[in-house]
């Protein structure tokens, strides 16, 4: 039995907007699932829907295998934590830690441990008397998370708990989240749109865009097998490199057909050309990720390529280059009518790619590179419909 | 504030000539100075008015206060003498002792209402929130002359509609403009006065907490009672507290609804019923402008000191601002 | 404040929308945006029991109007003789109407007296808006020496009664010829305090300091930058303290009745005052009707105001400026 269970989860304002389209999710007992997306996703309205905060247009959610529609958020047995805290400001920590305990008529013995337990996990022992204006982002949060903590719930919401933090203090944050999930063994269900967070934090990760989800996956699915444009765009970081492209069977036989990029040709072997078989002699689109480049001609396949910009991270360099095959997504550069002559030669050398290379590589702007592309991580969409292309 | 010409900051501010000692403190360079005159310059024509139609008569009165007029003998200085006339003048303070209670019974039986309503409508309990407040919020636009004469009808011992209704129920000959029920008939205009307005800044206040704090109690499993009284109130304190402010001075300046009241009900206002009354009536019918002047100047300073102690009260309180 | 949900805001065309419908469509926007009333937890009935408080005290509210209704129409025995709260014959509307166009017994016409009510409110209450702007402006834009200490005094000028002020103003106009001189009137109304105070909080919320400094470094004067970039962002304030500023004056009872011997002077508050009074002290004067009248037509411009007004007014200053 899921400990949350979300069945064609739908949410339409009066005003007509649909913010959440028949999303169906289940997360498992002490499981930490995230929910990803850009803003206006519809991933907060699903965890306030989860909570009881919000009212549900259709479908259902289920807590520990009871469909929860109808049952108020109060006896829902979950705690949540907000973006901005929601910290009782005129209460003390000790105070804001214990208000629901104090509601529950827990005992004051009992309260006071219980308090003083969750304050300690979470390194606020000292702060107990102060008030959260005295408090500094981090510690605020941590006091959320100690006030939802304390009620030992069977499941966890998260609202974008870590956006507010400066992004030193998220990192180290991240790692805290975890240890408390870890130490309460509650199912969690965590909303951000930083996709870091979500792959570095879920066992599981739902990726959603304008009210509908896009995959629901581990991270390593995620970024291994992206089920369209949008997921393998939006994991990974830089972003994939993609570009139109065409799939031909002349210059090869029809059983090995090459990928067309601009001018350039990539002979694909023989398990990936049968993935893409169906779309032999059509246009695709092709998927590189930045750090599936690497300079040097390896076997066989090489991309050349131009030196425009180089980034350097200290422990990598981001090298952009450009390539004259046509970047995915972008309207035809310096098509558009009226497009002056200049914004096109601008548009003709601004770089369409990117890859991620050792510190110690020597690369300049201007120089001309060849990438070795392992065709077995290539990546292919279907042009229309950005789902990817499996086979 | 004319239209001068531009001086573009980066361009006037001084440069420090090196090795020169000559520091410039953030905020006070001649730049800064400059500009910061022309702040004065906005403030200035509220400033004109405000010297010469408040701290001058307000100088004036405090200078006024220290000379006795006579018939005979013209205006002397007088120091203290009428200071001391109305510290041990029974008359004055009975007004003020008025006042107080007043102010007493009112402030808190308003504001309660108003709380009251402002909740409600805050919750999105009540139907229909925003026609109530509309409502609720006419006898603002009502002038207090005009409501002390209609609620003077109203309460009319002999003719008035309430009498008649007082006698359905049977009390008979209830005069509600006696010496007795006056300060409670007061009470219920002035309550009708203001409890709209009270209520509409409790209700923006109410407004104003932020809605992820409300829903947080909530998943907290706190009744309702409780979300009202130990989540909402506190943090709107800043404005209750105000409230009290305002009316409390409003209060304890009570003048235009007994005035007008006494022509319904001859001789129950006394001359000194309240403090201002008592000015007013000390300085325009008497001509005796000395002793009124005093008498505001001790008003102000009571006025002063209820004030002053119900914002020591609330920050005795620790509360949050 | 928060925004909990980042909710995609979409709303149809403005001009495809009647009226009606984008009222509806706010209406339920801002149902959408409260909490929902079940999560309240509330038992059964109590909606209908608050919904009935709410009825009973708008009719507590509206009993007086109602009573100036009706009885603005009747005679003045049947003012004293009939049911309070309905009509009787002879209907006499029309004609109380006309009275006030007269001069009754010397005390002062009527409609002189709303004229001048209207004037002293516009001017006073215009005049008390403009210095109320600049000095919010100033105060919330510019740090000078003393400025502090300035805006404590002006706020703590609320403390002192009102005798302690129009009291001597009195004696110095006597001094200085101002007496029953409209000017004596206006000019002091123009200096409100509370109206300074909303100003300088609302423009320090609402008049963003970096685009001051931007235009200041685009090299705009402050004279143009007040008018053409912070006067447009001040409006919902400035409509607000325009609001309390004209009902002020409108109200306004002491001083005019200080400083006014002339009948032609008077305010509508001065003028119903003196009826009132001698209503009572000369007997048969019929001069009730006309009070009942006088206090109908004056109470329903300010009435309309608030309903134009509305709109703009954000009650939302009212009180955030209490807050901070």
């Amino acid at each position: 039995m899921a400990a949350i269970a979300l069945s064609q989860l739908t949410k339409v304002y009066a005003t007509g907007v649909k913010a959440l389209d028949a999303l169906d999710l289940e997360v498992a007992d002490g499981e930490f699932v995230v929910l990803v997306g850009p803003s206006g996703c519809g991933k907060t309205t699903a965890l306030r829907m989860v909570a009881g905060l919000e009212r549900i247009t259709s479908g259902t959610v289920s807590l520990g295998g009871q469909v929860v529609n109808d049952v108020s958020p109060r006896r829902r047995d979950i705690a949540m934590v907000f973006q901005n805290y929601a910290l009782y400001p005129h209460l003390s920590v000790y105070s804001n830690i214990g208000f629901a305990l104090e509601n529950a008529k827990v005992g004051k013995a009992e309260r006071d441990r219980r308090i003083r337990a969750a304050a300690e996990t979470l390194g606020l022992g000292d702060l107990l008397g102060r008030k959260p204006k005295q408090l500094s982002g981090g510690q605020r949060q941590r006091v959320a998370m100690g006030r939802a903590l304390v009620r030992e719930p069977s499941v966890f919401l998260m609202d974008e708990p870590l956006s507010n933090l400066d992004a030193k203090l998220r990192v180290q944050m991240r790692t805290e989240v975890l240890r408390v999930h870890r130490s309460l063994g509650a199912a969690t269900l965590y909303v951000t749109h930083d996709q870091t967070e979500a792959m570095t934090m879920g066992d599981r990760v739902a990726v959603l865009l304008g009210g509908v989800l896009q995959q629901y996956d581990t991270p390593r699915a995620l970024y291994d097998r992206p089920a369209n444009l949008f997921v393998a765009t939006f994991i990974g970081s830089p972003s994939m490199n993609l570009y139109e492209a065409g799939l031909s069977a002349d210059g090869g036989s029809v059983a090995r057909p090459t990928v067309v990029l601009g001018s350039q040709r990539l002979d694909l072997p023989a398990p990936v050309a049968a993935r893409v078989a169906a779309y032999q002699g059509r246009k695709v689109v092709v998927g590189i990720r930045p750090e599936d480049l690497v300079l040097g001609s390896g076997s066989g396949s090489g991309l050349a390529a131009d030196v425009r910009l180089v980034e350097m991270l200290g422990s990598e360099q981001h090298v952009y280059f450009s390539i004259d095959a046509t970047q995915a997504g972008q309207a035809a550069a310096g098509a558009a009518a009226g497009e002056s002559v200049e914004a096109a030669i601008l548009a003709a050398s601004a770089p369409n790619g990117v890859t991620r290379l050792d510190p110690g590589v020597e690369v300049r702007p201007g120089d001309r590179v060849t990438f070795a592309v392992d065709p077995a991580r290539l990546y292919f969409f279907d042009p229309d419909t950005g789902q990817a292309i499996t086979g | 504030m004319s239209g001068t010409a531009v001086s573009t900051p980066a361009r006037s501010a001084p440069q420090a000539a090196p090795g020169s000692g000559f520091r410039v403190r953030p905020g006070h360079s001649a730049w800064a100075r400059r500009r910061d005159r022309r702040g004065l310059a906005f403030v200035s024509p509220f400033l004109v008015a405000f010297t010469l139609f408040m701290i001058v008569p307000l100088a004036y009165a405090i200078y006024d206060s220290l000379f006795t007029s006579r018939i005979i003998g013209g205006t002397t200085f007088s120091g203290f003498s009428n200071y001391t006339q109305i510290l041990t003048s029974g008359m004055f303070w009975s007004g003020v002792v008025r006042v107080i209670i007043f102010g007493a019974i009112q402030i808190p039986v308003m504001l309660i209402i108003a709380f009251f309503f402002a909740t409600a409508f805050d919750l999105g309990v009540a139907k229909y929130g925003r026609s109530f407040r509309t409502i609720f919020f006419i006898p603002f636009a009502v002038p207090v002359v005009v409501a002390a004469l209609m609620w003077g009808f109203l309460f009319e011992p002999v003719y008035g509609p309430f009498s008649h209704l007082a006698n359905l129920f049977g009390f008979h000959n209830v005069d509600f403009l006696s010496s007795g029920l006056m300060l409670p008939s007061i009470i219920v205009i002035a309550i009708w006065e203001w409890t709209g307005y009270n209520s509409l800044i409790l209700y923006t206040a109410l407004r104003s907490v932020p809605r992820d704090v409300v829903e947080a109690a909530i998943l907290d499993d706190t009744p309702l009672w409780k979300i009202i009284v130990k989540v909402k109130l506190p943090m709107v304190r800043p404005a209750i507290v105000m409230l009290i402010f305002l009316n409390t001075i409003g209060a304890l300046q009570l003048f235009v609804e007994p005035l007008i009241l006494n022509n319904y009900s001859a001789g129950v206002v006394t001359l000194n019923w309240t403090p201002v009354l008592y000015i007013f009536n000390t300085s325009i019918n008497s001509a005796q402008y000395n002793l009124g002047a005093a008498m505001a100047v001790v008003l102000g300073l009571v006025i002063v000191a209820i004030s002053v102690t119900s914002l020591l009260f609330r920050r005795d309180r620790g509360e949050v601002s | 404040m928060t925004t909990v949900t980042e909710r995609p805001a979409a709303s149809p065309a403005p001009s495809a929308e009647s009226r009606r419908d984008r009222r509806r469509r706010e209406r339920i926007e801002e149902q959408d945006a409260a909490i929902p009333v079940e999560l309240y937890g509330l038992k059964r009935g109590t909606v209908p029991v608050l919904t009935a408080c709410c009825v009973l005290f708008a009719v507590f509210t509206l009993v007086p109007v109602a009573w100036i209704i009706f009885n603005a129409t009747k005679t003045q025995a049947n003012i004293f003789g009939t049911f309070g709260f309905w009509f009787a014959r002879p209907f006499e509307f029309f004609h109380n109407f006309r009275m006030l166009f007269e001069n009754v017994d010397d005390d002062g016409t009527y409609i002189q007296w709303f004229g001048n009510t209207a004037l002293y409110a516009v001017l006073g209450g215009g005049g008390a808006t403009a210095l109320a702007a600049f000095a919010g402006y100033g105060f919330a834009m510019f740090r000078f020496r003393g400025s502090k200490v300035l805006f404590y005094i002006i706020i703590g000028s609320l403390l002192v009664p009102i005798g302690a002020i129009t009291l001597p103003l009195y004696l110095v106009y006597a001094k200085a010829h101002l007496i029953n001189s409209i000017w004596g009137l206006i000019l002091p109304s123009m200096v409100a305090p509370v109206g300074v105070y909303l100003m300088r909080t609302y423009i320090g919320l609402s008049v963003p300091r970096e685009l001051v400094d931007a235009a200041r470094i685009d090299g705009a004067g402050e004279a143009r930058i007040f008018f053409k970039i912070a006067l447009p962002l001040m409006v919902p304030g400035l409509m607000t303290v325009l609001l309390l500023s004209v009902v002020g004056v409108w109200n306004n009872y002491f001083l005019p009745l200080i400083i006014f011997s002339d009948n032609n002077k008077f305010p509508l508050t001065v003028g119903m005052g003196l009826w009132s009074q001698h209503a009572t002290t000369s007997g048969d004067q019929n001069l009730y009707p006309l009070i009942v009248m006088g206090g109908l037509v004056t109470i329903a411009p300010l009435i309309i105001l608030f309903l134009i007004l509305q709109r703009y007014w954000r009650s939302g200053m009212l009180l955030g400026s209490i807050a901070n």
